[in-house]
C-alpha cells in the first residue's frame, strides 16, 4: 500500500492541531482528534477510531501519542505513525522549552509571582479532580476501592516506588480474577 | 553529559512503559524520579502550573521540563524520546496481535488491577504536589498536624478547595478557573 504525501500531511495536521490547541493533557485531545479523523478527513470509521481511543487509554504510555500511533499506523504504516506522533508532541516540546526558560525570569515576589503561585495551586487541585473523574470509570467494586487505597498509601507513606505498585496491582488483579473464576466454576457444579 | 542523556532516556522510557492511566497517573512516577535529577518540590509545582498554560500531553510537558532542567536542550530531547518510545513499540505489537489482545484474559485481569491503582497514584500525586505549594516555607507534614493554621497558607488552601470543588462538583471550566486563580493570587499571594 502506497501512502500519498497528502495523507501524511493530513495526519501531521490533525495531531499537530489537537496537540497545539488543547490544554490540560491528552485525554482532552481525544474528542478533537475524533472530529478530524472521522468526520473531516474520513480516514477511518467511527467504530475503529473509538476502539483505538479506548485502547489508547488502557495501554501504558502517553494517551494522545498512543492514539496518534494507532491512527497513523493504520492510515500510513510506520512512517504515518511517526508523522502523527511528531504532530501530537512537537508543539508541547517546543513551547515547554520556551516556558522553562521564561520561568527563570518570573520575579521572586510581587503580583506576577503571586499570580503564578495561584495557578500552581489551582493546577494541583485539577490533579485531584482528575483522580475523581477517573475513579468514577475505573472503580467498580470493593476490590477496586481496596486497590486504590492500597496504592495511595504505599506511594504516600512508604519508599516503594510507583512502578512497583503498578505491577503489584496488576498481579493482584490477575490473582483476584483467577480465584473468582475457580469459585464460579465450583458453584456451577 | 552523555551518561546523563542516557539516564534521562532510560528513566523516561520506564515511566512511559509502566504509565497506565495517562499523564496524571505518571505524575507520581515522575515525582519519584525527579529527585534523581535534583528537581525541587517547588520546581515540580511550577511544572504542574505550566501544564495548564502550555498545551499538549502532560507526560511530554514533564519530560521536556525535567530533561531541560537536568541537561539543557539535548536533555529535554532525550527525555521526551524516552517517554515516547514505549507508545510506538507497544502500538506496533498490539496492532499485530489485536484480535488476540482483545480477548486476552491475562491482560484484561492485569488491567483490572492496574486501573483502580492508577486512581490512587493520581490522588497521591495531587496531595504531594498540593502540600508542596500549600505548606509555608520550612513547614513539614508533621508540623501541619501539630499546628495546622500556623504551617499552611490560608489563602492558598482556599484557592485549592474552591478550585477542586468547582471542577469536581460543578464541572467548571479549568482554563477559566486557572485565570481566576491567577488573578486572586496576584492580589492576595504576592
Amino acid at each position: 500500500m502506497k501512502t500519498s504525501l497528502k495523507t501524511y500531511w493530513a495526519l501531521f495536521t490533525i495531531f499537530f492541531k489537537a496537540g497545539t490547541f488543547t490544554f490540560a493533557g491528552g485525554l482532552a485531545m481525544l474528542p478533537v482528534i475524533q472530529r478530524d479523523v472521522v468526520d473531516k478527513y474520513q480516514l477511518m470509521s467511527k467504530e475503529d477510531f473509538l476502539e483505538y481511543a479506548t485502547l489508547s487509554q488502557t495501554l501504558p504510555g502517553v494517551i494522545a501519542l498512543n492514539c496518534a500511533s494507532f491512527v497513523g499506523r493504520q492510515v500510513g504504516g510506520t512512517i504515518g505513525m511517526l508523522v502523527a506522533g511528531l504532530g501530537a508532541t512537537i508543539s508541547a516540546f517546543i513551547l515547554m522549552i520556551l516556558a522553562t526558560i521564561l520561568l527563570q525570569f518570573i520575579p521572586q515576589d510581587g503580583p506576577v509571582a503571586g499570580a503564578f503561585q495561584g495557578i500552581r495551586i489551582a493546577s494541583s487541585a485539577f490533579i485531584l479532580s482528575a483522580a475523581f473523574t477517573l475513579g468514577k470509570h475505573n472503580i467498580k467494586n470493593f476490590f477496586g476501592v481496596f486497590l486504590m487505597l492500597a496504592a495511595f498509601l504505599f506511594v504516600m507513606f512508604t519508599n516503594i516506588s510507583a512502578p512497583i505498585v503498578v505491577l503489584a496491582a496488576g498481579a493482584a488483579g490477575y490473582i483476584y480474577h483467577r480465584l473468582k473464576t475457580t469459585r464460579d466454576q465450583k458453584e456451577k457444579r | 553529559m552523555m551518561l546523563m542523556y542516557l539516564k534521562l532516556l532510560l528513566v523516561f522510557f520506564r515511566i512511559g512503559a509502566l504509565g497506565f492511566g495517562g499523564g496524571y497517573a505518571m505524575m507520581s512516577m515522575i515525582i519519584d524520579e525527579a529527585s534523581r535529577f535534583s528537581i525541587t518540590s517547588e520546581q515540580f509545582a511550577s511544572l504542574t502550573a505550566l501544564d495548564m498554560v502550555v498545551p499538549g500531553p502532560i507526560a511530554i510537558n514533564a519530560a521536556t521540563f525535567i530533561g531541560f532542567l537536568a541537561g539543557g536542550f539535548w536533555g529535554a530531547l532525550f527525555a521526551t524520546i524516552g517517554v515516547m518510545l514505549p507508545s510506538f513499540i507497544i502500538i506496533i505489537l498490539v496492532m499485530r496481535f489485536i484480535e488476540r489482545y482483545r480477548e486476552n484474559k491475562v491482560m484484561n485481569s492485569f488491567l483490572s488491577g492496574v486501573k483502580p491503582a492508577a486512581v490512587g497514584l493520581i490522588a497521591a500525586a495531587a496531595i504531594t504536589i498540593a502540600s508542596g505549594v500549600l505548606l509555608l516555607p520550612g513547614a513539614s507534614l508533621s508540623a501541619l498536624l501539630a499546628d495546622p493554621l500556623g504551617s499552611i497558607s490560608i489563602v492558598g488552601s482556599a484557592i485549592f478547595f474552591i478550585a477542586a470543588i468547582a471542577n469536581i462538583r460543578f464541572n467548571a471550566n479549568p482554563i477559566l478557573l486557572t485565570v481566576l486563580a491567577g488573578i486572586v493570587g496576584a492580589f492576595l499571594l504576592s
